[in-house]
């Protein structure tokens, strides 16, 4: 089964291996278009060997990992209470349709206008950017609260605490963790735009600086880089919400 | 007309009002004193000699021009590729994994290798938009097709249709709910990554001017050309909105469907 699958897979990733080695075959090592692929690695393994790839790779993931937790504790909160207070949800949500349709590109400029350059900065970009969905999500989980449950609650008499713990928390946390997957992808693709326009440090600096110096197989060994480190997040964010929601909801709730 | 009067939101117009009286009389009275916080009135001021001079006028009709080739490429591209894959085993075993790698890798990592290889120009703008807003769109068609009940494939086998009318008559209509939210998903993809494209690369339209402005320290037109930004956004996504309802009314209405 695994066998098959794994054969499966691999099928699928034909086009692109091959269109790979075709490139390296036919491309030449000078060329200031198409550097083969063989030479992307040794652009990033020099950039790794004068010490400059690991700090600026942590500096993205710390930008990164500090925006998005920013993001799950305001969005959360702000979608609890849009969820839970309709007419607030009414009057917020052209603000919010407006805040959520702004490319996350134009908004950078201001902030460096107004907060100047530096992490804050950064990290208050990646979190407008990023925050909606997590925002929307919850919210959405909030309405279809079935009113049953505040009623059972207040019939065995639960006390808030345990409210929270054993109605609240098992009914939302799905809806919070749909939209923190989506917020996720957000979060890195914002983070390496403000690098890139900023130019203040980080991964997306680096490729801006390979481009602007014609530096072309960095680019691409870096645009590799950069792949992977989103693939890696988003599989490990898909992760935690699968195992998360394995036993989801808590047998109390199923009965 | 209760339908009307929930679309007038008054709440929410009162809401967005008081954001910016309460944003005016903060600069005006100096409570908030940011070097660079333009009061709204100035912003409108702006935005309104940026027009007359037709400087914003222009920028933005290149943003959206770019913004609308590249979605209209992708769209052709992307359904294409979303119907083949879904329906021809070939292709769904052998594109299937390489799409998925390529759609996740960071689509604004791709600006400065397409100002590498294509140059700073509005080709290059119209490539990497195109290249992003192509993703959402294959993937909801593909979805869309594959969610096609069988029963309508085996109408249009009972009836001998060609592949080519199969897909026109049966396969494209049937999808259509999935594919127009691909499609309005891929039209926001395309704006983004045009005012990247030109932030870094190629020197023309919106994105090209929100960084001049904030680089000459000239705020108050810096804010209009990105509210000018925010607005093509909300128009863009309100028209396609405005479209899919009326293709595909159902999709808003279940209970219809039945």
């Amino acid at each position: 089964m695994s066998a098959q699958r794994w054969l499966a897979s691999s099928a699928g990733l034909l086009p692109l291996v091959g269109l790979l080695g075709l490139w390296e075959l036919l491309g030449t090592a000078d060329s200031p278009y198409f550097p083969p692929p063989s030479t992307w690695w040794n652009a990033v393994e020099l950039l790794n060997a004068s010490g400059v790839l690991l700090p600026e790779l942590l500096e993205t993931m710390e930008t990164f990992a500090l925006a998005l937790a920013v993001a799950i504790v305001v969005g959360s909160l702000l979608g609890l209470a849009i969820g839970a207070l309709p007419p607030l949800q009414r009057a917020t949500s052209p603000l919010v349709e407006f805040c959520r349709t702004m490319p996350s590109a134009a908004i950078v400029p201001v902030a460096v206008l107004l907060i100047g350059l530096g992490r804050s900065m950064a990290i208050t970009v990646v979190v407008f950017a990023a925050v909606w969905p997590i925002v929307l999500n919850t919210a959405a989980a909030v309405r279809s609260l079935s009113p049953v449950l505040h009623d059972a609650a207040r019939t065995l008499g639960l006390p808030a605490g345990a409210r929270v713990r054993k109605v609240l928390a098992p009914a939302l946390v799905p809806g919070l963790l749909l939209g923190v997957r989506v917020a996720t992808p957000l979060c890195v693709i914002v983070t390496l735009l403000v690098e890139m326009l900023t130019g203040t440090g980080g991964i997306g600096s680096l490729l801006v600086q390979a481009q602007r110096n014609f530096i072309s197989a960095q680019a691409f060994g870096l645009l590799v880089v950069v792949g992977i480190f989103g693939y890696l997040v988003n599989s490990s964010v898909n992760l935690i919400e699968r195992r998360l929601l394995r036993d989801w909801p808590p047998r109390a709730t199923a009965r | 007309m209760a339908a009307r009067l929930r679309w007038l939101n008054l709440s929410g117009a009162l809401t967005m009002i008081t954001v910016v009286g309460a944003w005016q009389l903060a600069v005006d009275t100096g409570l908030v004193d940011l070097d660079y916080l333009p009061a709204p009135s100035e912003v409108a001021q702006a935005g309104a000699s940026g027009l007359s001079s037709g400087e914003l006028g222009s920028a933005a009709a290149h943003t959206l021009a770019v913004s609308l080739v590249a979605w209209l490429i992708a769209l052709v591209v992307g359904v294409a590729a979303g119907v083949l894959i879904a329906l021809w085993r070939p292709a769904r075993v052998t594109l299937t994994a390489s799409v998925e790698i390529l759609r996740t890798l960071p689509v604004v990592a791709f600006v400065p290798i397409a100002v590498l290889i294509v140059g700073l120009s509005t080709t290059m703008e119209i490539a990497v938009a195109a290249w992003a807003a192509m993703w959402p769109i294959l993937v909801n068609t593909r979805g869309g097709v594959d969610a096609v009940p069988a029963r309508l494939h085996e109408v249009a086998a009972v009836f001998r249709m060609t592949a080519l009318r199969r897909v026109r008559v049966v396969v494209l209509p049937a999808a259509a709910p999935l594919v127009l939210v691909g499609a309005r998903l891929g039209l926001s993809f395309a704006l983004i990554v045009t005012v990247v494209a030109e932030m870094i690369g190629n020197p023309a339209g919106l994105g090209y001017q929100i960084v001049r402005l904030q680089q000459a320290l000239r705020p108050d037109e810096m804010f209009a050309a990105v509210v000018v930004i925010g607005l093509l956004g909300i128009g863009l996504n309100a028209a396609l909105l405005a479209l899919t309802t009326r293709v595909a009314p159902d999709m808003f209405e279940p209970g219809r469907r039945a």
